[in-house]
């Protein structure tokens, strides 16, 4: 009996120190839902690997919390007066995580490398087959980086400082091996990139001789202070088990959380939910090239017959802000114009129907279960539709194959989420463009193409409201899609963290400290 | 023997109860179960909600009475479908061996160590998803068993002395199949077919919790179990309920499944 | 005997063969393709096609299967898409994870499953018989998602006794291991239980009613002898070919309860293999899955006549 439980608990205290947050105190466990793909910024990623390797990482601009861009490893540049030319100063004294100092070739090799690679997912931004060509990276003395474009671009900044580009990270050279296969990445951030145990988790540990710049966070760029000694991903893909694991204090931060079980946590005083939207579209997509829904009546009748402020209240157990304008409702350019929205009016619809010639075809609405605010909209939406007379129905595909279906137009109704838009140019032309050329494209329309065009290519800010009023009047007329809300990521903390917040669905470790 | 007698009855009452309900839900429910009302949701069970209500403010009991019909319709066809499938293809692989043997276990070793989402992922995108793709898909995931066990019971009978008197009588090899293997074999296929049941329930659970299964609105007892996994803490009748209803009528088919058993087989006759 | 087992390997080369083919085909017709996954909703049709022919996805179907078979004969299962990790590392490193785990869970319910359908089947219609059938019937009903997050709930939070999520290959520290074993484990044999106890009774049943139990009891042997010496041994045989069906089934891997209980193994990736359309992963794992299987399964056949003498292996 006695060796017996002597043995437990030889079992128990030596499982001890494998349990995640029991390790030494100044550990931050954190939950990822699934491996990082890669440790190469920008390239073979997905969200939730930019999320982790932008604690790593940085580039020469950084987006701020407004989404503006903010200096980050640059301290300032300037665009030449034809918009073709950037110069930008390096900061003095950054160092990377190596101990080098950094310099101006190293940026430039780095952008080269980066802007140059084939499988870089951001080279359609800056090879010219989506806007313009940088013809040239020079490095005309140790502080300065120029930049030279084919043609203006008011969005390369913007472009540059996407965490879906890897925010077009600045590496070391020994990032990658002799013969030019990638390592692991030596950069700039505070934090440095320790091991990893593929399909379990992997640990950042601080970089004590991070250079602090700026007063306080502000997005991606501003001051980062590390507070912790070490951030240790553990790899959680089951939602209900990371709950668990928060609650017994294996995990401290869930940074992707379904709005049903933030609700739940948000009474709860030992954890602190955070819930932000960002530049992410929350939609019903139309296709407006088949035969039923290319019919502008038909679309509205649909609009007029969903309450969206409800739809968005019930599948964000009210943490998110209803908003039918493609500008984000956190973006400066989001005014009075801009909240203008759809009218709920079931009683307008028969007319409406009439109109369109409906009757009482079948209307298929494709869903999926991997996002359930998509899951939950098409089964309320559904039932709307229903109650107004419109004979819709719901198809439930997996992603993968819903996503073929959105890239080759195929659908009717579909529920979906376009990623963070960090600009509302940048949010239109996601969803503009010709069909006949991008299946994908949504709106397709050549006059608001080239309105589009016009805000991508103008910088000055009261010319680009007037362009997106116009836009959103004609988003309201025409209803090529149904926009519900800007997408929402919810992260809750334990009771040991303090100073977690969420922006723009990543999850930044600066700022944030861990008590025992 | 009473004792025997009362589990007959506990099976019969079982499966009348579910069969029963099926067919009233059919026609009538207290409410509507697919209406959609969003101010009562996650409602515990009380007077105007015996069963309370889901997370879309849905009737719980008035979804269980409509997903009877279709839980057991999906459930019965693939068990259908796996046992005519497993029992022609095991017995005559048992019996004939050599080659026929060889290629027919080829093909159903090939199947059986196929991980049946991937079948059904497959199935589905072609059939799309509704009851009859689910039925092919989950029909042919579990026909292998069934063959392996048919096949395996066969082997061990050939060698028994019935079935060697058949032979030398100069039965042909269809007739002693059909009049000596056949019966003397369902033994395993009704305990195989019987817990199939119930797995086809969960299966088509884990399918809907994969987002694969019966689409909604549509109730069946396996979708409601998997959509009331993310609110087990706060509302756990949302999955006891259909979880019971799994659990009883698979009871019940046992049950009934052992009296079956007892009727068919041979040796038991006169009893 | 072991002419018989070398004749059986050589007829899982078909199988084989007809499981790679038919792995090749199916992913590749099910929609979605890695190309379109990785861009996500930055896809235009310019940067698909080309992520397609990078990937080497626009060539036929057919010289894509005859690339990769050339490939796996030179035993290089090729490599992941997502993470770029050649595919036999990911595998074996996965199947050791969820074998250790299901090769123990198998071992626990059948020790504890085959005596109690022998003892339902001797005391049959007995109450002791209802009670074990419906316990069975009721396990046999709860889903492994259920059923591992209450054990995950009761034995991990609300006791404490266990930790929740995290997992230490036995390889790297065995007590350490064992720990983060025990729930994934009972409720593996909390499931399968169900299905073995029904097997193992009706099996048992059989066998009591044959002439030779009947004599043996006229003979006077004690209830006990009869049981253990004569009934026991030959109702094992249907019941040993369901678990040899369990374990290849298992050894496939165990997706839902890898994921409750967050152990990176074979089950897990193939799933995320599949939803990621990560081709190289899904046809090397099925490949390795069949193989398994039917090895399993030789054994298993190789080892009938032990609890059937009647049967010969031959």
């Amino acid at each position: 009996m006695s060796l017996s439980r002597s043995l437990l608990c030889a079992f128990l205290s030596s499982a001890s120190f494998a349990v995640p947050g029991l390790a030494a105190a100044n550990t931050l466990t954190v939950q990822i839902t699934a491996d990082i793909r890669s440790s190469q910024p920008g390239i073979n990623r997905d969200a939730g690997t930019d999320s982790v390797l932008l604690n790593v990482v940085e580039g020469l601009v950084a987006a701020g919390e407004d989404g503006e861009i903010r200096p980050m490893l640059a301290s300032g540049w300037t665009v030449s007066e034809d918009g073709r030319t950037y110069t930008f100063s390096l900061r003095e004294g950054v160092k990377f995580h190596n101990g080098a100092t950094m310099t101006a070739d190293d940026v430039r090799w780095s952008l080269e490398k980066l802007l140059r690679d084939p499988e870089y997912s951001c080279k359609a931004f800056f090879d010219g087959s989506r806007d313009a060509k940088v013809e040239s990276i020079t490095a005309p003395d140790a502080k300065t980086v120029v930049i030279t474009l084919d043609r203006p671009d008011a969005m390369l900044l913007k472009y540059m400082a996407q965490a879906q580009c890897g925010s077009t990270a600045i590496v070391h050279r020994d990032s990658f091996n002799p013969d030019g296969t990638w390592k692991a990445p030596i950069a700039t951030g505070p934090f440095v990139f320790g091991t990893w145990k593929r399909s379990e988790g992997l640990v950042l540990t601080k970089f004590a001789d991070y250079a602090i710049t700026g007063d306080k966070p502000d997005g991606y760029g501003g001051r980062k202070e590390v507070l912790v000694d070490e951030v240790k991903y553990v790899v959680v893909p089951d939602t209900a088990t990371a709950v668990a694991g928060l609650r017994s204090g294996a995990l401290d931060v869930l940074p992707y959380l379904p709005p049903s079980e933030a609700a739940k946590l948000k009474d709860d005083k030992d954890f602190t939910v955070v819930a932000a939207p960002h530049g992410g579209l929350v939609t019903m997509l139309f296709q407006t090239a088949d035969p039923l829904m290319s019919n502008v009546a038909m679309r509205r009748a649909v609009v007029a017959a969903l309450d969206t402020p409800q739809i968005v209240e019930s599948v964000t157990y009210g943490l998110g802000v209803p908003n039918n304008s493609l500008v984000a409702s956190a973006s400066r350019y989001h005014t009075a114009a801009q909240d203008k929205g759809y009218i709920h009016d079931p009683s307008a619809v028969p007319a409406l129907l009439q109109e369109a010639g409906y009757k009482g075809e079948t209307i298929n609405i494709l869903t999926n279960r991997r996002s359930a605010i998509n899951y939950d909209t098409a089964v309320i939406a559904q039932a709307m539709l229903q109650a107004a007379g419109i004979n819709a129905e719901i198809e439930v595909l997996e992603w993968a194959s819903q996503l073929d279906r959105f890239n080759s137009g195929k659908y009717q109704i579909m529920a979906f989420n376009y990623s963070n838009r960090s600009d509302p140019a940048l949010a239109f032309q996601t969803v503009v463009g010709s069909k006949a050329k991008n299946a994908n494209a949504v709106w397709d329309d050549p006059a608001v193409g080239e309105r589009v065009n016009a805000a991508l290519q103008e910088a000055d800010p009261a010319k680009r409201q007037a362009i997106f009023d116009d836009l959103h009047a004609r988003f309201l007329d025409q209803v090529p899609l149904v926009m519900l809300a800007n997408g929402l990521d919810v992260g809750v903390s334990g009771p040991r963290v303090t100073g977690y917040r969420t922006w723009q669905g990543f999850a930044r470790f600066w700022g944030v400290s861990h008590s025992e | 023997m009473k004792r025997h007698r009362q589990n007959r009855i506990l099976g019969g009452v079982l499966l009348g109860g579910f069969l029963g309900a099926a067919l009233v839900g059919l026609f009538w429910t207290p409410f509507d179960p697919m209406r959609i009302e969003l101010r009562g949701k996650l409602q515990a069970p009380g007077a105007a909600h015996w069963l309370g209500t889901d997370e879309f403010g849905r009737d719980v009991l008035s979804r269980l009475m409509a997903a009877a019909g279709t839980s057991v319709s999906i459930s019965l066809v693939t068990v259908l479908f796996a046992v005519l499938a497993g029992v022609t293809l095991g017995v005559v692989a048992g019996y004939a061996r050599g080659w026929t043997d060889r290629v027919i276990m080829a093909l159903n070793d090939a199947l059986l160590a196929f991980p049946s989402m991937l079948l059904a992922l497959a199935l589905l995108s072609i059939t799309g998803a509704n009851m009859y793709g689910i039925i092919l898909a989950l029909g042919m995931a579990y026909t292998p068993s069934m063959v392996r066990v048919v096949r395996g019971s066969v082997l061990s009978l050939r060698e028994r002395e019935f079935i060697e008197v058949s032979r030398i009588m100069g039965n042909s090899a269809a007739y002693t199949m059909v009049r000596h293997i056949l019966p003397n074999s369902l033994a395993p296929v009704i305990v195989l077919a019987t817990s199939m049941f119930g797995s086809v329930l969960l299966t088509e659970s884990a399918l809907s919790f994969l987002g694969l299964g019966v689409p909604p609105p549509a109730p069946t007892w396996g979708n409601m179990l998997a959509s009331a996994r993310p609110h087990i803490a706060e509302a756990m009748w949302l999955g006891i309920f259909p979880g019971l209803c799994i659990s009883l009528s698979l009871l019940g088919i046992n049950l009934a499944g052992d009296a079956i058993r007892d009727r068919f087989d041979p040796r038991m006759r006169g009893l | 005997m072991l002419k018989f087992a070398f004749s059986r390997l050589l007829s899982a080369i078909p199988t084989l063969f007809i499981v790679s083919v038919a792995v090749f085909g199916l992913v590749r017709l099910i929609p979605g393709d890695p190309a379109s996954l990785m861009l996500g909703d930055l896809a235009d049709a310019d940067m698909l096609a080309e992520a397609r022919s990078a990937m080497g996805l626009d060539r036929p179907i057919p010289v894509q299967f005859a690339l990769w078979l050339g490939n796996v004969v030179q035993g290089d299962l090729g490599r992941s898409v997502l993470n770029g990790q050649p595919v036999l590392d990911l595998v074996l490193q996965r199947f050791a994870t969820s074998a250790q785990m299901v090769l123990i869970a198998v071992g626990l319910a059948v020790l504890i499953a085959v005596p109690l359908g022998m003892i339902a089947a001797w005391r049959q219609n007995s109450g002791l018989d209802l009670a074990i059938v419906a316990l069975s019937t009721l396990l046999l009903s709860v889903p492994t998602f259920w059923l591992g997050l209450m054990i995950l709930l009761a034995l991990g939070l609300k006791l404490g006794w266990l930790p929740v999520l995290g997992y230490v290959s036995i390889a790297d520290n065995a007590a350490a291991g064992l720990v983060y074993l025990i729930m994934p484990v009972l409720t593996l044999v909390l499931h399968e239980a169900g299905i073995i106890v029904r097997m193992a009774r009706a099996s048992t049943l059989d066998v009591l009613r044959l002439d030779y139990i009947t004599h043996a009891r006229a003979k006077g042997l004690s209830e006990s002898a009869v049981l253990l010496r004569h009934a026991a041994r030959n109702a094992f045989g249907p019941t040993w070919t369901l678990i040899g069906l369990i374990l290849g089934n298992l050894l496939g891997g165990v997706a839902v309860v890898e994921t409750v209980f967050t152990i990176p193994g074979l089950g897990r990736l193939i799933v995320d293999a599949i939803y990621a359309r990560d081709y190289a992963v899904v046809q090397g794992c099925l490949l390795f899955v069949a193989f398994t299987y039917l090895l399993v399964n030789l054994l298993v056949d190789l080892l009938y006549p032990l609890f059937d003498p009647r049967v010969t292996a031959e």
